[in-house]
C-alpha cells in the first residue's frame, strides 16, 4: 500500500512538473528591435555566405537575424518544427532524403510568396520578379499546387547532365552522343574496350536524369503528363519509348553499380566515369568539388565533361536542379521574413553568393563565371533545352512515395531481379494512386 | 512513529526521480505511440484525425512493409542461432581447452563490440566492396571463384547477417565465459572419470549449468537485434538497393518522412507487440527447472 502511495505521489509531480513546462513564457525581443530566425542548408557553398548576407540584411534594415546552419538541417528543425517553432526563413530544397519541405507543402504550411515577388527589394528600387529568370517561377519546382501561386523562392540553380571523362574521349577519338542511336552505337564500342556505357551514384539521381529524358522524348508536354500522373501516360508511343530506354539502359549500366548505390560507397560510383571503368554518370555541378580530392590524384589523365540528356525524338535536354527558400505559413514575423528573402535578390546578396559559386537564378548572373562553371552553365547555349519542376505534389499515401516508386527500382532493373514490365505495372499502378491523391 | 514518516519521506525523495524521468520518457511516450497510431497525422500539421484502425489494415497491404518485417525476423532468426552457436562454442573452448594465448583471443574476439557501427560498416564496405579491390572478393579470387555484389539485391541480407554476427560474438563470448568459470571443476573430473568425451561434457555439464545465462542472454539478444538491424541497415545500405535491406525500424523512420505520423507508429506498435511476443515466447519454450551446484 505505500509502495503505492508514493508511487501516486511521484506520477503527481510528475505530471505537474509536465504542466509547468507546457506553460512557460517565451523571452521575446523587445518591441523595435525585431529579430527574425533564418536556417539555411549547409551545402558545397559552405555556411559563411549565409552570414555574411545575414548581416548584410541586418545593416540594410536593421532588422536582426538569428542564423543556423547545418549539414543535416532537417534534424536540427524537424524537432522544435513538431513543438511549433518555426524559423521565419528557410532555405532547403526539394528532393532530399527526409522530405521536410515535400511534408510541409503536403500539410500545407507554406506561406504564400507570391506578393513578396512584387515588392521593392530593401536598399533598391527593383522587385525580385523583374530579376529572376522568366520561367523559374512557373514550375513545380516553386508553385507545387499549380494554382500560379508562388510557395518557394527559387535560390540557387544548377544544371544537371551527363557527367564524364573528357580526356578518356579525346584518346579514344569518341564524339559525345546526342541521341539515343548514338548513345547505343558508343556502348557498344566502349563494351569491346571492357568499359560500361553507364553508372549512377544512387537510384535517386534518376530524378534529374529521368525529367530531362522525358523532356528529350516527348518534350513538356510529355513531361507534364507524367509528373501530373496522367491516365494512359505511360502507355502512350513516348511513355513506351522511355519504358525501352529505361531498360536497354539498364543492361547497359555498370554490373556493380546497384551495390555501391548507397549512401556509404555512391562514390565509388562517381570515381567509375573518372578512372575509365563507365563512360556517363548522371550528376549535378556540385560533383566537381564532390570529387575535388580524387580528380587530383588522376593527374592529366581526367578533365571534367557535362553533356545534356541525348534526344530521342526531340532536343536533347538538361534538367535545372533548383534549391527553395520558403517562409513557414507558422512563422511569428511573416513580414520581416518577407523582406530578407526579397534582400536575397538584391545585388549585395547576389555578388555574394556569387563569390561563393553559387549561381542565382537572375539574369546576366552566368556572365562572369569562369572555366568550368562557364561550360556547365552554358549548356544551354549548345542547343540543348531545359526543364524545371518535378512530380506533383499528392496528399500523404500511406506506403506509396515517388522515390520508391519511379527511381529505386531502377536498381532492381540494372541487377536483373526486375523485368520493364514489372517495373511498367508498378509505375502505372502507383501513378494512378498518385493522381487520385493530388493536391491543389 | 515521527522516525517511521522520516523513513517514508527519505524512501519517496530516493524513488521519485526514477519514477518522474520514467514517466515522462517511457510511459507517456509509449502510450502515445499506441494512441497516434489510431489517427491520421502529418508530422507538421498538428491536425489529427481519428481513423481507428485504418492505418494497421494499410499496413497488412503494404508489400513494402511485410518485406521489412520478413527481413527483421531473418535477421533475428539468422543472427541469433550464428551468434550464440559460435559465441558457445567459442566460450567452451576458451575457458575448458588449454590453448596457448587465451586472453589475446578474448580481446580480439570482444574488439568488434566497442567498434562503432558506424565504423563497423565502413570496414565491411571495404571487405565487401564489388569488384577486385573487396577483401572477400579477393580472397574468392584465388580459388577461381567470380566477384560476388555482396551489397547487391541478392545478397544484401547475408552480407547484414556476417557483419551482424561478427559484431556481436564478442560480447556473448565474454558473458558465457564468465558464468562457465563458476561451473566447479570436479563436476568435469567426475564426468572424466567416467569416460564423457569433451563434447559430452559440453553438452551435458556446461549448458545445463549456465541454462539461466543463456535464458537471459537470448531475451537480451532479440530485443537488441531488432535495434542492431536498423543501426546496421542504415549506416551500411540505407535499405537498398531498392529496399531489399528494408527492416522494419527503418521502415519506421522512413514512413514518418513520407506517409506521416500515425501510419509510422502504427508501425511501432507493430514491432512493439512482435518483439514483446517474441521476448516471450523465446522465455516460455527456454523454460527448464534451475539446476543448482
Amino acid at each position: 500500500m505505500k509502495k503505492i502511495i508514493a508511487l501516486a505521489l511521484a506520477l503527481v509531480m510528475a505530471l505537474s512538473l509536465v504542466a509547468c513546462g507546457g506553460g512557460g513564457e517565451e523571452t521575446k525581443a523587445p518591441e523595435g528591435d525585431k529579430t527574425i530566425k533564418v536556417a539555411a542548408i549547409e551545402t558545397a557553398y559552405g555556411s559563411q555566405v549565409w552570414a555574411d548576407v545575414a548581416a548584410a540584411f541586418e545593416t540594410e534594415t536593421g532588422i536582426k537575424v538569428e542564423l543556423t546552419t547545418d549539414k543535416n538541417l532537417e534534424d536540427v528543425l524537424s524537432g522544435p518544427m513538431q513543438n511549433g517553432e518555426y524559423p521565419d526563413v528557410v532555405h532547403l530544397a526539394l528532393g532530399r532524403p527526409a522530405g521536410l519541405t515535400e511534408q510541409l507543402i503536403k500539410a500545407n504550411q507554406l506561406h504564400d510568396l507570391t506578393n513578396m515577388l512584387a515588392t521593392t527589394i530593401p536598399g533598391e528600387s527593383t522587385t525580385p520578379a523583374e530579376k529572376i529568370i522568366p520561367g523559374f517561377t512557373a514550375t513545380s519546382a516553386t508553385n507545387p499546387y499549380g494554382d500560379g501561386k508562388t510557395y518557394m523562392a527559387p535560390m540557387f540553380y544548377s544544371p544537371c547532365g551527363l557527367f564524364y571523362n573528357a580526356k578518356l574521349f579525346e584518346s579514344k577519338g569518341w564524339a559525345v552522343p546526342t541521341t539515343w542511336d548514338e548513345m547505343w552505337a558508343l556502348g557498344d564500342l566502349a563494351a569491346a574496350e571492357g568499359i560500361a556505357l553507364f553508372t549512377y551514384p544512387t537510384a535517386g539521381y534518376y530524378d534529374a536524369f529521368m525529367y530531362a529524358l522525358m523532356n528529350a522524348i516527348g518534350g513538356p508536354e510529355f513531361f507534364n503528363a507524367i509528373t501530373n500522373y496522367e491516365e494512359g501516360a505511360w502507355d502512350s508511343e513516348n511513355g513506351q519509348t522511355l519504358l525501352s530506354i529505361l531498360d536497354k539502359l539498364a543492361t547497359y549500366t555498370h554490373k556493380d553499380t546497384p551495390a555501391q548505390a548507397n549512401n556509404q560507397d555512391f562514390t565509388k560510383n562517381q570515381q567509375m566515369p573518372m578512372d575509365g571503368r563507365a563512360l556517363f554518370m548522371p550528376n549535378g555541378t556540385w560533383i566537381t568539388g564532390e570529387m575535388a580530392d580524387y580528380a587530383a590524384t588522376l593527374g592529366d589523365t581526367f578533365a571534367w565533361g557535362m553533356t545534356a540528356v541525348p534526344g530521342a525524338g526531340n532536343a536533347p535536354c538538361s534538367f535545372c536542379w533548383i534549391e527553395q527558400a520558403w517562409i513557414p505559413a507558422q512563422a511569428e514575423h511573416i513580414a520581416e521574413a518577407e523582406q530578407f528573402v526579397a534582400f536575397l535578390y538584391s545585388d549585395k546578396a547576389a555578388e555574394i553568393f556569387a563569390a561563393a559559386g553559387a549561381a542565382q537564378p537572375i539574369t546576366g548572373i552566368a556572365d562572369g563565371m569562369e572555366g568550368e562553371q562557364k561550360m556547365f552553365y552554358s549548356i544551354y547555349d549548345n542547343g540543348a533545352t531545359s526543364a524545371l519542376g518535378g512530380f506533383a505534389a499528392f496528399a500523404e499515401i500511406p506506403g506509396v512515395d515517388t522515390s520508391n516508386t519511379f527511381f529505386a527500382p531502377i536498381d532492381s532493373l540494372v541487377s536483373g531481379t526486375m523485368t520493364i514490365a514489372e517495373y511498367a505495372d508498378l509505375v502505372k499502378t502507383n501513378s494512378a494512386l498518385m493522381r487520385e491523391n493530388l493536391l491543389g | 512513529m515521527k522516525s517511521n514518516l522520516k523513513r517514508r519521506a527519505f524512501v519517496f525523495a530516493c524513488v521519485a526521480p526514477a519514477v518522474i524521468l520514467f514517466t515522462i520518457f517511457m510511459v507517456v511516450p509509449t502510450f502515445n505511440v499506441f494512441r497516434l497510431s489510431l489517427f491520421q497525422r502529418s508530422t507538421f500539421n498538428p491536425e489529427e484525425t481519428f481513423i481507428g484502425l485504418q492505418n494497421f489494415e494499410m499496413l497488412m497491404k503494404d508489400a513494402a512493409f511485410i518485406r521489412s518485417m520478413q527481413n527483421m525476423l531473418l535477421l533475428i532468426v539468422m543472427v541469433t542461432i550464428f551468434t550464440m552457436g559460435t559465441a558457445l562454442l567459442f566460450a567452451g573452448i576458451l575457458t575448458r581447452e588449454k590453448l596457448k594465448g587465451q586472453n589475446f583471443f578474448r580481446i580480439v574476439f570482444y574488439i568488434p563490440n566497442i567498434l562503432s557501427v558506424v565504423v563497423i560498416s565502413g570496414i565491411f564496405s571495404a571487405i565487401y566492396a564489388p569488384d577486385d579491390t573487396g577483401m572477400l572478393n579477393s580472397i574468392l579470387g584465388l580459388f577461381g571463384g567470380k566477384n560476388i555484389a555482396w551489397k547487391g539485391e541478392q545478397h544484401v541480407m547475408t552480407s547484414i547477417v556476417i557483419a551482424m554476427v561478427w559484431q556481436a560474438i564478442g560480447y556473448y563470448m565474454v558473458m558465457y565465459m564468465s558464468s562457465m568459470a563458476a561451473v566447479p571443476e570436479s563436476l568435469y573430473e567426475s564426468a572424466g572419470l567416467d569416460g564423457a568425451s569433451r563434447v559430452a561434457q559440453f553438452f551435458q555439464i556446461t549448458i545445463p549449468l549456465i541454462w539461466t545465462n543463456i535464458r537471459t542472454t537470448l531475451t537480451f539478444f532479440v530485443i537488441s537485434t531488432i535495434n542492431m538491424a536498423y543501426l546496421f541497415v542504415t549506416a551500411m545500405t540505407g535499405g537498398g538497393p531498392n529496399r531489399a535491406s528494408n527492416v522494419a525500424l527503418f521502415y519506421m523512420y522512413e514512413q514518418k518522412n513520407k506517409s506521416g505520423y500515425g501510419y509510422a507508429m502504427a508501425i511501432g506498435v507493430v514491432i512493439f507487440l512482435v518483439s514483446f511476443g517474441l521476448s516471450a515466447l523465446v522465455n516460455k519454450v527456454t523454460e527448464r527447472e534451475v539446476l543448482e551446484y
